[in-house]
């Protein structure tokens, strides 16, 4: 779809290792991708398989004793090499980012109105009016009824999915060319989730913004995605667009996941669970961390960490037995 | 008479008029949107002990003020011929030893004592809060150095230390309010270091910080605002020990020095005649328990008004 653009955020070799008292944990390794202008990519994978962290290393939020490696080219720069003065004034403006949870993301002695305010002016040179004028804007913009009386309203006053729509009209308020939204939908009710969702989906579509969406939830991917990104264990499983990942599935985590997700329609048989528990980061396994939980896996895996390799133009996979499990299948189907 | 639950509830009858609510009225969004101060001002009016603590310390500040113009004498002018008398009309709280006006004392001694008491308090909360929101923010070699500070004035003995600094200048109130002061800014610093060690973890910082927010900032913004109920309940319980500190010093003579006169030194010069004359101790002595009590009611009133997060019922 954008792939013949120029990258608007190029990352390269990410890794991202703490040193903790009882040894490294790597919680990205080797991470590689692209973010076009205007593309969603969606980041999925179970809790602590690094999609956050790969997330907070691209604005350089990281903690203080991660160690990172590899280069995030945004603008022609190297936002891992950039000084702190020049990733301040990229942070919310050209690269937004949307917290999970919307009850503690905002600062509670002061009005959401006032919150909105500060983004404004912290990257733009326009008076207080100017700006209040403009947070309320983005207020009815994200779907706030009443947005001038809720602007001075302080954050305890909103409901969680209202909160979580002030979250994303701040996010926005400089236009940036990248939102990352990790799982902005997480802490949210079932019901409030689609809606925020939706909001999500037609700010990013009416600022053109490109967007890297951080979930658990396969629905959500489904449904807002452009391309999907699989994490496991701290490495990237398998990338490609909505449809390669969701109907020609070329690794074995993926098709677990998949496996694993409820049917509304479908038959009324048992969940079927990806057996075992996610490797523990600091004594990962040996080979591809997949392998204790794979149905598939064999002498070789346990040997060495597979490669990405190509499974079509911009859908890539890594396992070692994806000729025979999945370009046979393909060809045979 | 309704004899069974089907008479009173009659589902057949439907009510004259359903209410129907809008969303807004529901959720309160109606209402008129009201500034911090003024939510703040509300809260704090529904606060009984701090509307009493308010008007306490209101009324003693305003007495001590002008009550010495309503009196003909001057606050050191002696009256030999008068000397030791008790309340009367002429001399309200009587007089001392050598015939000075107790009244006129009192007030003079009560202002000087809240002088050094809102200087203390004013400077300690400067200096520990400053200090204090810096170890916490910044933690490492920082936090180790202040904190190593704080617990460094800490056992210090409070009594040696100013006993042997306000020898040498707490002659008058500010030297002895700076001598208070860098012994009582540790308890606010600990509390705004211990408040901000668990503000700066909250998400609301990392999303300040990705929207571009400066390290200053961020304490300035974002995390100072957020101690500032808690800050404001240590102020008025360091301007109640401050006082009481002073009081003290006088007491022992280290403090504030003849002529000048604070409430602790009118105490310690009544001590003398305490079972003889106990009103004169217990004049200037009520006025010490009277201000501090005031200044902590008002303190708790402060912590509720100024939380943005406590209820406020609207009318």
């Amino acid at each position: 779809m954008t792939n013949n653009s120029e990258p608007l955020i190029s990352v390269k070799d990410l890794s991202v290792a703490f040193r903790t008292p009882d040894g490294l944990v790597r919680a990205v390794i080797d991470a590689t991708f692209d973010i076009h202008p205007g593309e969603v990519l969606a980041v999925v994978g179970e809790s602590g398989s690094g999609k956050s962290v790969t997330a907070l290393a691209l604005m350089r939020l990281h903690p203080k004793n991660a160690e990172i490696t590899g280069s995030v080219m945004f603008n022609g720069h190297d936002l891992l090499t950039a000084s702190e003065d020049e990733m301040r004034a990229i942070r919310g403006r050209d690269i937004a980012m949307i917290f999970q949870d919307p009850m503690t993301a905002m600062n509670p002695v002061f009005s959401v109105g006032s919150q909105i305010v500060e983004v404004i002016r912290l990257h733009r040179n326009v008076n207080k009016k100017q700006a209040w004028e403009r947070a309320v804007d983005l207020l009815q913009m994200v779907g706030v009824p009443d947005p001038k009386a809720r602007a001075s309203q302080y954050p305890h006053e909103y409901s969680g999915g209202m909160r979580q729509r002030a979250m994303i009209a701040m996010a926005i308020a400089n236009d940036p060319r990248l939102l990352i939204a990790d799982e902005p939908t997480t802490a949210l009710d079932v019901t409030v989730q689609a809606q925020v969702m939706e909001v999500l989906h037609d700010v990013q579509q009416a600022t053109g913004s490109a967007m890297m969406l951080i979930t658990h939830d396969l629905g959500v991917v489904a449904g807002s995605a452009d391309r999907v990104q699989v994490m496991y264990a701290s490495r990237v499983m398998e990338s490609g667009s909505v449809d390669e990942i969701f109907y020609e599935t070329s690794n074995p985590y993926t098709s677990a996941l998949l496996d694993s997700i409820p049917d509304i329609e479908g038959s009324r048989e048992l969940l079927q669970p990806i057996p075992g528990n996610p490797p523990s980061l600091l004594n990962p396994p040996s080979g591809c961390a997949f392998r204790p939980r794979c149905a598939h896996a064999t002498q070789e895996c346990g040997d060495s960490v597979p490669q990405m390799v190509d499974v079509s133009p911009a859908h890539m996979s890594r396992c070692h037995r994806v000729d025979e499990l999945y370009r046979l299948a393909e060809v045979s189907s | 008479m309704a004899e069974t639950i089907e008479d009173l509830v009659s589902p057949h009858e439907p009510p004259d008029r359903i209410p129907i609510f809008t969303a807004g009225e529901i959720e309160g969004l109606n209402t008129t949107p009201q500034s911090f101060g003024h939510l703040a001002w509300s809260r704090f009016r529904r606060h009984k002990l701090a509307i009493i603590g308010a008007v306490g310390l209101i009324f003693i500040v305003v007495m001590f003020i002008i009550g010495p113009s309503f009196s003909p004498y001057g606050f050191d002018e002696r009256n030999i011929a008068d000397r030791l008398q008790g309340p009367s009309f002429d001399h309200w709280f009587g007089t001392d030893e050598i015939g000075r006006d107790l009244f006129v004392r009192t007030a003079q001694g009560g202002r000087y004592s809240l002088l050094i008491g809102f200087l203390v308090a004013v400077l300690a909360t400067f200096v520990g809060t400053i200090l204090g929101a810096i170890a916490g923010f910044f933690g490492g070699w920082i936090d180790g150095i202040i904190s190593q500070m704080i617990n460094l004035v800490l056992i210090v003995p409070a009594l040696i230390a100013l006993s042997v600094f306000s020898k040498n200048f707490g002659r008058d109130a500010v030297g002895l309010s700076l001598v208070l002061a860098v012994l009582l800014w540790t308890r606010i610093a600990r509390v705004v270091r211990g408040l901000v060690l668990s503000i700066k973890e909250q998400e609301f910082i990392m999303a300040a910080r990705a929207a571009g927010a400066s390290n200053t900032r961020i304490i300035g913004r974002h995390v100072l605002p957020n101690v500032v109920g808690a800050v404001a309940v240590e102020v008025t319980l360091l301007l109640g020990t401050a006082i009481v500190l002073e009081s003290t010093l006088s007491f022992l003579g280290l403090g504030v020095q003849p002529p000048n006169a604070s409430l602790g030194t009118l105490v310690a010069d009544a001590k003398g005649s305490i079972e003889s004359d106990p009103v004169r101790v217990l004049i200037p002595g009520f006025c010490i328990v009277w201000i501090v009590l005031c200044v902590n009611f008002l303190g708790d009133g402060l912590r509720d008004a100024l939380d943005p997060r406590s209820k406020t019922e609207r009318g």
